[in-house]
């Protein structure tokens, strides 16, 4: 079942395009990463599909309604953790889930309340004000928010954002369990490693342009260089091109990229670069897929040129 | 509970709870302080007569209550932009309207307790004069249509403008217009573009009366023209705030 729709999404500020073709849907029980630059569009994307900003053209669904139309309808089964995420500082974590709940029109008892802030590890905090919160808890006690009404949709926008990695590794654990339970989730992050965690599929937009939408699995599976490593080197290569188990070298200005010989261990290759006088500092695979098309996705300037 | 009760208690707690709410309270009881003293310490000003003086105090407080409705309804727009706390409060499944009216509420919970702080003040220089207690009570019936009006200006402003600081620039500059005609001397106000300075004002409406009613002992009821001035213009910026409210965004 379609939770989320985004088909051919327009956005203008003025005149100016900030999105032009954004394409992407979330089912029920599945986390979708929503991946992309800095400026390439992913909240306004959200804010978009919230009805928050008004669209251009294309057409958005969630929960089978267009929230330009029904826009209170549709946030009652909506949950979501905005990017602009402020707090009011004077209230307690407890009474701001109670003050949110009731604008839901719920009535919540003290332990309801007590239940949402233990299941984002608030549980020790209850009756301290959010003044004294740190970024982390904060961002923990928006996710709580985001629970209220146990919604069939979720929309987080940076939602392990200043987060410890016991944090984490926490919201990530509480993601898997809403998703089993069959709530969709759309996931807007920079950090590749909670998507490659956490999601089946993936939509990576740039420049307000979906570049690619479909399973991680496939789409990584074809960007994948698992021969290729950077290597940081504290002087220049004395014979890039004469060591046994490179087939190519080349320097980006800062690190070096080189892709093995088909078949050759890699241990035994590095070895015989230091044996052949490189110095070098630090070795990094660049094998991994979806990092790889992530990179290439986003290279711009490449991606023009080409 | 409503959900614009709800938005209104949150507004009201801001304001008694928050350091910055709890200033505007402090800034205006120090305010009256001052005048106050003056209207009692002051050799010339001492030789007031009570009712000038209640009629004073009155058209002190529909100004401040007027600049700190102004404030709040920009910061309730905003400022709560720019604090992030804005965008939750949109994500709620309720119409904007409600959360307008909630605002709303916050404003004239201020008003009240504004009104409340201000009572022992117009009592301390006015109660041995004549008509206290209708300036009392034309305060609380005219100033609440001014507060309400410059309260849906400055929600209005704080949904149009780019960021709090310029809300207030314009606001400052749309109130210090508006009060003008306490400011201006009374030959200049019986000047032909006075008049219609007069006429037109959403606060000249509420000090008029406030004349009528106190220095000339004349019926409350007979002063429905300026009131009338005032109502059009609280509609006309009850519409300002809806339009705003209805194209905020994130």
């Amino acid at each position: 079942m379609d939770l989320l729709t985004i088909d051919h999404l327009s956005v203008w500020i003025g005149d100016r395009p900030i999105l032009s073709n954004v394409t992407l849907n979330v089912v029920a029980g599945e986390i979708v990463g929503l991946l992309g630059p800095n400026g390439a569009g992913k909240s306004t994307t959200i804010a978009a599909a919230l009805g928050l900003i008004p669209r251009r053209a294309g057409s958005v669904n969630v929960l089978g309604t267009d929230p330009d139309r029904a826009r209170s309808s549709v946030y009652r089964d909506l949950g979501i953790l905005p990017e602009q995420n402020g707090f009011y500082d004077w209230m307690s974590g407890d009474e701001y889930l109670a003050f949110f709940a009731s604008l839901r029109g719920e009535e919540v008892t003290p332990a309801e309340t007590a239940s949402w802030l233990a299941t984002v590890g608030l549980g020790p905090t209850k009756g301290q004000r959010i003044g004294t919160y740190s970024r982390g808890m904060r961002q923990r006690l928006g996710l709580a928010r985001a629970l209220i009404g146990d919604p069939q949709l979720l929309i987080l926008d940076e939602p392990t954002n200043g987060l410890d990695p016991r944090g984490r590794h926490e919201v990530h654990e509480l993601l898997r369990a809403l998703a089993a339970r069959g709530t969709g989730i759309l996931m807007c992050t920079h950090l590749l490693d909670d998507v490659e965690r956490l999601c089946r599929r993936v939509a990576v937009i740039a420049e307000g342009r979906t570049l690619v939408e479909g399973p991680i699995a496939e789409l990584a599976g074809a960007a994948a260089h698992p021969d290729r490593y950077r290597l940081r080197l504290s002087a220049a290569p004395p014979n890039a091109g004469a060591v046994e188990g490179l087939r190519q070298v080349k320097s980006d200005g800062e690190t070096w990229v080189v892709d093995l010989d088909p078949g050759a261990v890699a241990d035994a290759v590095w070895r015989n670069l230091i044996c052949a006088g490189w110095r070098v500092e630090e070795i990094r695979s660049e094998g991994r897929g979806l990092e790889s098309l992530y990179l290439s996705l986003t290279d711009l300037p490449k991606r023009k040129a080409a | 509970m409503t959900p614009a009760t709800l938005i209104a208690r949150k507004e009201a707690g801001e304001l008694l709870f928050s350091l910055r709410g709890l200033a505007w309270l402090l800034a205006l009881c120090a305010a009256l302080s001052v005048f106050t003293l003056l209207l009692i310490g002051s050799t010339e000003l001492s030789l007031l007569d009570n009712a000038q003086v209640v009629y004073d105090m009155a058209g002190l407080i529909t100004v401040m209550a007027a600049l700190l409705a102004i404030i709040i309804g920009i910061d309730a727009t905003a400022g709560e932009r720019e604090r992030g706390s804005l965008v939750p409060l949109l994500l709620v499944p309720t119409p904007r309207h409600n959360i307008l009216l909630g605002k709303l509420g916050g404003i004239l919970i201020a008003w009240a307790a504004m009104y409340l702080l201000s009572v022992p003040y117009v009592w301390a220089v006015g109660s041995t004069g004549q008509n206290l207690g209708e300036g009392l009570a034309l305060v609380a019936l005219l100033g609440t249509p001014v507060v309400v009006t410059f309260g849906f200006i400055g929600l209005a402003l704080g949904c149009w403008v780019p960021s709090s600081r310029a809300g207030l620039m314009t606001g400052m500059i749309a109130l210090a217009v508006s009060a003008s005609p306490l400011l201006i001397g009374p030959s200049l106000r019986q000047s032909a573009i006075g008049r219609i300075f007069d006429t037109i004002n959403p606060i000249s409406g509420a000090v008029n009366a406030y004349d009528a009613v106190i220095i000339d002992s004349q019926a409350i009821l007979a002063q429905w023209p300026g009131m009338a001035v005032t109502l059009i213009w609280l509609a006309a910026a009850l519409m300002l705030a809806v339009a705003g409210f209805n194209r905020l965004s994130a």
